[in-house]
């Protein structure tokens, strides 16, 4: 007898094979049809130096300054050795900003994450299940569109602060940073939730879902598997939007004085730029660098997201 | 071709300018050209007219401007007429009469006797009995610290008080006399829904007439007793959370005086023409204190506890630094918690601590801190010790004071994790309940924050006492010798007796060192001097002019654009308590119309606002019709 | 329109508004550090004046069922209590002084913003491609991608403090203009000039670009080409089809607007110390005064509620297809 011949590849594994080929190729025409988009690949470009910068501050500029460390005069403007000029404590403020931007971004990213993980929980399932948890999903995401955000936040914050109280540190983040994180996401997750569960409920009705139930699948995974991943490019489009919108959140609730002094954020820095007085001494140097970073970088998510948006979810064109 | 579109927002824009105009503040201020208008800008706004409900340096220098008070406080702090021109004390110590001036009158004409005086204090010594309070409680402790028994009224002209100690304490009061006729309806049940409006009636030199969320307003007492400045009208302006606007304003000419700019700011003011900024020495400090409490709570370390630790933690604070970074020089280096303000009564204590790490090493190796393994030092039941700063978020100096001190107390191996609180946050957490577990509670290492005293020292020293636990002890020290001092100053009979218990407290204090005072902060102020000038501070050496205690400097301003100074504007000539009655010569300055009175607002602009936006709502909906229309035409 | 549609969302809009002064009690109880001890920096204060505040405010009740109760009857009756900051004072009163700078000045800047942000969209739109286009088009996305202080920071600092063309803050100038009615209008102009216009830069951005994809979406349109066959001029066609096309939306815009132009009230009022709510947030919440933070909660979220409510009722009339 000869030896077995090898058995032909499973018809799982050959479907694997090819979903991953797809997978690829859809991959390369995104990368594509993406880089034909001025204005996403310049953002997309901004958004790296700055998550460069956001990883490693101290190899570009050294450790954060303290106001014992600090390095020159009080409140003098930009010279060679200060080359954004100085703070009031006489700290770097090119220093600051730099080491803001890990501040800011890191918030940023977490809050994002908060937000986008309960939006897309919440509209997932209440656009798939329905009924009267749908009604109920609704109704409270309603609610938490129509609360005063802003004041919201400036109310929680103490609360939440009180309640975890005593450590400062949560995996080398502060606590006071990450009761902002928990804020921004409280009062950001609702109108993502809408938009998904709007796409949800779409997907919900195509042929392969209907297929699904047919066979017998649990919601679960039906969620899991088949709603999600059409879901994701909405997901992903609607992330880079939220990543913005929770930098500028961030930024006003620290100008307003949520900030945490010994972790300076972008707004942060320009709280303390208005308690000390900048505008009206002429200290530009103080309130212009932090703000420009924050619009370039807020624009980028924006440019980003909207040409994401326009290649991920093509809206039919008429042709002229 | 009619455009609709433009038509209507055009229609909808009108309409709304219409509604604002008439939503325009119902005070059409009547001005006569040569009115002159002190304006003054400070931090705070104002909480209450009613001087027994305000909690604000505000408030208090609005009703120091509206009432007198029996003595006011003069140049230098000293009793001068207020109410009462002049005042004796029996020989047995236990009994002083003051004369009511003569032919005085309450800003409404009414005639100012001793009656009004006897109403005002029996209304405190009603209140306050069984441990009652007057409104807030703030004004309460003038007449319970000066030992009062009984006030009556002989005759119009004189006032009896009696005590049940020799005490001096009843010229430097600070309870305004109010008239009897406007409150007589007030008890202590119900001051706290007495908001006494405007226009507000008193012996004052001047009387408000006005009060907004932005601004109080006050014009010329006409009846007035004495001297009035050369301003006819006072307007106090508030910048709540927003000093650099009211820096800017300054610069602008929009205001006349400003209290507490930033540091920054104020040293530009200084170089600013025609302006003086002035740096003064403040009635105050602020501290680093420590959690001290014996008997439980959330302090993370007994070390804590040790006088022998806060002491050699006070060497590896370096106040002049302190000083010189934050305030930007504007202070001086803290020692006892009566600031030196208090020249009569601030001794600086022996053996001063200064900054010197090597010192405070040895110190701390002596009291039995050695440092463990990695240089953190370890406490008596070999925990690292590290060290929890809460700051409040009110001032952003005191996280900048915390970065410091994290790096000196680093440096002699106490490690510090600082955090900035809210206000109410840190309150709770230094406030102990005895209704509660201890367990949960008082969970804190250190604090920075700070205090403002009153023209008596008792205020800041009583902070320290055990009784304060639970409301204003920031610390939860208990000395029962410092109590009993406490109480022998207080019913001492002479200043020198009172003087030599006094350092005992400040010495005791100091070396138990629950709070390191690190700085008694300065007062900055700014003027313009082309418009108003005769400046004076209070105190005079040393002092600013406004915010300080009582409002007598805003009777000596003279205008400044006059080429010869004019004489100062008297209502009354002064009668003296010698005389028979004066005849009240007419008021000089021409008295503004006065105008609608109260704060709050009427439905007029809500119902008007309401209007608007309906007009613009149907706005949308008939263009959003004729969309309809207009497609429908189309197709 | 139909009257079950209409009916759903009154209904919900009621729930929505029961649950929100719910929250708001238990909310506020939650804060750390009472009104009473916050009055505690003063060193003339003691355990008993705290305890008589503590009972004057009712604090000393137990939470549930008393003091939640007395609120929600309180409510229901419009009484909105007194305030803990300003002493004695009607929370309502409180409110009423500090509505209309508030309203004025957001409701002005709203206007200004559709007014010039459907204008410049517009135009650029039909140029698309040119050179206003694409300045428009960044200048808006710069200025969506700035938060409201910081254009605020700037105005000040250019116009007020630089060139001094305008005054720096407040609303009025006291015992300023000459009295009469056209002076103190001008005065109130000039201190409302710089806070509006930063309101309108801020909003102006989602105005320009919605008007603008609306009128290229419309340009590309079948019946466009069949209207220009018929001689409409480009205008007409702009008017009539593209601008309600945008309004919509708009609509739409204005009531999500809502929410987060408060957000930014409260920034832009501080930098510009203009005496309403978002100001008076601040200060209430550095005293903590409960009935005041209460109320601004209250009647925020209310006013988002009803302006949903309006836009929702606005679409359900105009669109048949969001009544089934």
């Amino acid at each position: 007898m000869t030896a077995p011949m090898p058995a032909p590849a499973l018809p799982e594994q050959r479907v694997r094979n090819e979903r991953l080929r797809l997978r690829l190729q859809a991959i390369r025409t995104f990368g594509r049809r993406f880089a034909s988009r001025p204005d996403g690949v310049i953002g997309i470009v901004v958004l790296l130096i700055f998550t460069l910068l956001a990883i490693a501050p101290d190899l570009f500029v050294g450790p954060l300054q303290t106001a014992t460390t600090a390095s020159g005069p009080s409140l003098s403007p930009p010279t060679a050795a200060n080359l954004l000029g100085t703070d009031e404590l006489g700290r770097d403020i090119l220093n600051l900003t730099i080491h803001g931007t890990r501040i800011s971004m890191v918030i940023g990213f977490l809050a994002t994450i908060v937000t986008i993980f309960l939006g897309a929980l919440v509209g997932i399932v209440s656009g798939y299940v329905g009924g009267r948890l749908d009604t109920i999903l609704m109704r409270i995401t309603d609610f938490f569109l129509v609360l005063p955000t802003f004041v919201l936040a400036l109310i929680l914050a103490p609360i939440i602060l009180d309640l975890v109280g005593a450590n400062s540190e949560f995996f080398g983040i502060r606590v006071t940073l990450l009761v902002i994180v928990f804020v921004i996401g409280v009062t950001s997750w609702a109108s993502t939730a809408r938009i998904i569960r709007s796409q949800a409920l779409s997907v919900k009705e195509l042929a392969f879902v209907g297929r699904a139930r047919v066979i017998g699948s649990g919601p679960g995974h039906i969620m899991w598997r088949h709603i999600l991943p059409n879901v994701m490019n909405l997901i992903v489009a609607n992330t880079v939007l939220v990543f913005g919108g929770s930098i500028l959140t961030e930024t006003t609730l620290s100008f307003i004085g949520l900030g945490d002094p010994f972790a300076p954020s972008w707004g942060q820095v320009l709280n303390a730029a208005e308690s000390a007085g900048a505008m009206g001494l002429g200290a530009w140097w103080y309130v212009v660098p932090p703000s420009v970073c924050i619009v370039l970088v807020v624009l980028a998510f924006t440019l980003v997201g909207s040409a994401l948006d326009d290649v991920l979810n093509p809206r039919l064109r008429v042709r002229r | 071709m009619r455009s609709p579109l433009r038509d209507r927002i055009a229609r909808t824009v009108a309409a709304f300018g219409l509604a604002l105009a008439a939503l325009l503040p119902a005070a059409t201020i009547v001005h006569a050209k040569d009115i002159l208008t002190l304006r003054v800008g400070t931090v705070e706004a104002l909480d209450s007219l009613n001087p027994f409900e305000t909690a604000l340096n505000v408030g208090y220098e609005v009703f120091t401007l509206n009432y007198d008070l029996l003595v006011n406080f003069g140049p230098n702090n000293d009793p001068v007429p207020g109410f009462a021109d002049s005042w004796t004390q029996s020989a047995d110590q236990l009994s002083w009469t003051f004369h009511i001036r003569d032919g005085m009158k309450w800003s409404d004409g009414q005639p100012a006797t001793s009656a009004d005086v006897v109403y005002t204090y029996n209304l405190e010594l009603q209140g306050t009995k069984n441990g009652g309070v007057v409104g807030l409680g703030y004004l309460d402790p003038y007449l319970k610290d000066s030992f009062v028994t009984a006030v009556s009224a002989p005759d119009p002209s004189h006032v009896v008080i009696t005590t049940s100690r020799p005490t001096s304490k009843l010229t430097h009061s600070y309870i305004p006399i109010v008239p009897q006729h406007i409150w007589k309806n007030v008890t202590p049940a119900n001051i706290n829904d007495f908001l006494n409006n405007p226009p507000v009636v008193g012996t004052g030199p001047y009387q408000v007439v006005e009060s907004t969320s932005q601004y109080v307003r006050l014009t010329r007492n006409r009846y007035y007793w004495g001297k009035q400045g050369a301003e006819d009208e006072i307007v106090i302006q508030y910048y709540p959370s927003a000093p650099d606007t009211m820096v800017a304003a300054f610069k602008n000419n929009e205001l006349d005086y400003i209290h507490s700019p930033s540091a920054e700011s104020f040293n530009q003011l200084k170089t600013a023409p025609n302006t003086v900024a002035l740096a003064s020495e403040g009635n105050g400090f602020t501290q680093l204190n420590y959690n001290t409490y014996t008997k439980g709570g959330g302090a993370s370390t007994t070390a804590l506890q040790d006088p022998l630790f806060r002491q050699a933690l006070g060497y590896a604070i370096d106040k002049p630094t302190l000083i010189q970074k934050v305030l930007l020089g504007y202070g001086t280096p803290g020692s006892t918690q009566v600031p030196p303000w208090e020249k009569a009564w601030h001794t600086e204590p022996n053996d001063l601590r200064t900054f010197d790490i090597a010192k405070s090493n040895s110190l701390l190796d002596a009291a039995g801190y050695p440092r463990g393994a990695d240089g953190t030092r370890v406490d008596k039941q070999g925990k690292p010790i590290n060290l929890r700063l809460y700051t409040p978020n009110t001032d952003p100096s005191y996280a900048k004071d915390a970065q410091f001190i994290q790096d000196w107390f680093g440096q002699v191996g106490i490690k510090v994790s600082a955090q900035v609180l809210d206000e109410g946050t840190l309150v709770t957490d230094e406030a102990l309940d005895t209704t509660k577990p201890i367990k949960t509670q008082l969970d804190y290492d250190m604090v920075i924050w700070g205090w403002v005293g009153d023209p008596d020292p008792n205020a800041l020293l009583q902070i320290l006492l055990t009784s304060s636990i639970g409301s204003t002890s920031d610390s939860q020290w208990s000395d029962p010798q410092y109590d009993a001092l406490y109480d022998q100053q207080n019913e001492a009979a002479t200043d020198a007796e009172r003087k030599m218990y006094m350092d005992q407290m400040q010495q005791i204090f100091y070396d138990a060192a629950p709070y390191d005072i690190l700085y008694y902060d300065n007062n900055l102020d700014a003027y313009h001097t082309d418009k108003f000038a005769g400046w004076q501070n209070q105190p005079v050496q040393g002092g600013a002019p406004f915010f300080q205690d009582g409002s007598i400097n805003y009777t000596l301003l003279t205008d400044a654009t006059l080429a010869t100074p004019a004489p100062s504007v008297t209502a009354n000539p002064a009668p003296q308590s010698s005389g028979g009655t004066v005849a009240p010569a007419p008021s000089v300055a021409p008295a503004p119309v006065p105008t609608d009175t109260g704060s709050s607002g009427s439905p007029l602009p809500l119902i008007v606002g309401i209007i608007a936006i309906a007009i613009l709502l149907v706005g949308f909906i008939g263009l959003t019709r004729r969309r309809r229309a207009a497609a429908e035409d189309d197709e | 329109m139909g009257g079950r549609y209409f009916i759903r969302k009154v209904a919900g809009a009621c729930l929505t508004i029961f649950m929100i002064v719910i929250l708001n009690f238990v909310l506020f109880r939650m804060m750390p550090g009472s009104p009473d001890r916050i009055l505690l920096r003063n060193p003339n204060v003691t355990a008993d004046s705290m305890a008589a505040a503590r009972a004057r405010w009712g604090l000393d009740k137990p939470l549930i069922p008393d003091q939640l109760v007395d609120y929600l009857q309180a409510t229901a009756a419009g009484d909105l209590g007194f305030s803990f900051k300003f002493h004695g004072e009607d929370v309502t009163d409180v409110l009423a002084d500090r509505i209309w700078p508030t309203v004025i000045l957001f409701g002005l800047g709203e206007i200004l913003a559709i007014i010039f942000g459907l204008a410049l969209g517009a135009y650029s739109g039909w140029r698309r491609g040119g050179p206003i286009d694409y300045i428009g088009n960044g200048i808006s996305l710069i200025l969506y991608s700035m938060p409201y202080f910081v254009i605020g920071i700037l105005i000040l600092g250019v116009f007020a403090i630089g060139l001094h063309w305008f005054p720096t803050s407040g609303m009025l100038t006291i015992g300023g203009g000459d009295g009469t009615f056209g002076g103190q209008l001008t005065d109130f102009l000039a201190h409302l000039a710089l806070p509006v216009t930063t309101v309108a830069i801020g909003l102006i951005g989602q105005y320009s670009i919605l008007m603008r994809s609306s009128v290229i979406e419309t340009l590309g349109e079948d019946y466009v080409t069949t209207a220009r066959g018929k001689g409409l001029t480009s205008a007409r066609i702009l008017r009539s089809h593209a601008l309600p096309n945008a309004l919509l939306p708009a609509v739409t815009l204005i009531a999500i607007n809502l929410g987060y132009v408060i957000g930014g009230a409260i920034t832009v009022e501080v930098v510009f110390n203009w005496p309403g709510l978002g100001t008076l947030t601040v200060t209430a919440l550095e005293a903590r005064d409960y009935p005041v933070l209460q109320g601004i909660f209250l009647l925020l979220s209310v006013s988002v509620v009803l302006a949903n409510l309006i836009a929702d009722l606005i679409y359900g009339r105009l669109d048949p297809r969001v009544r089934s």
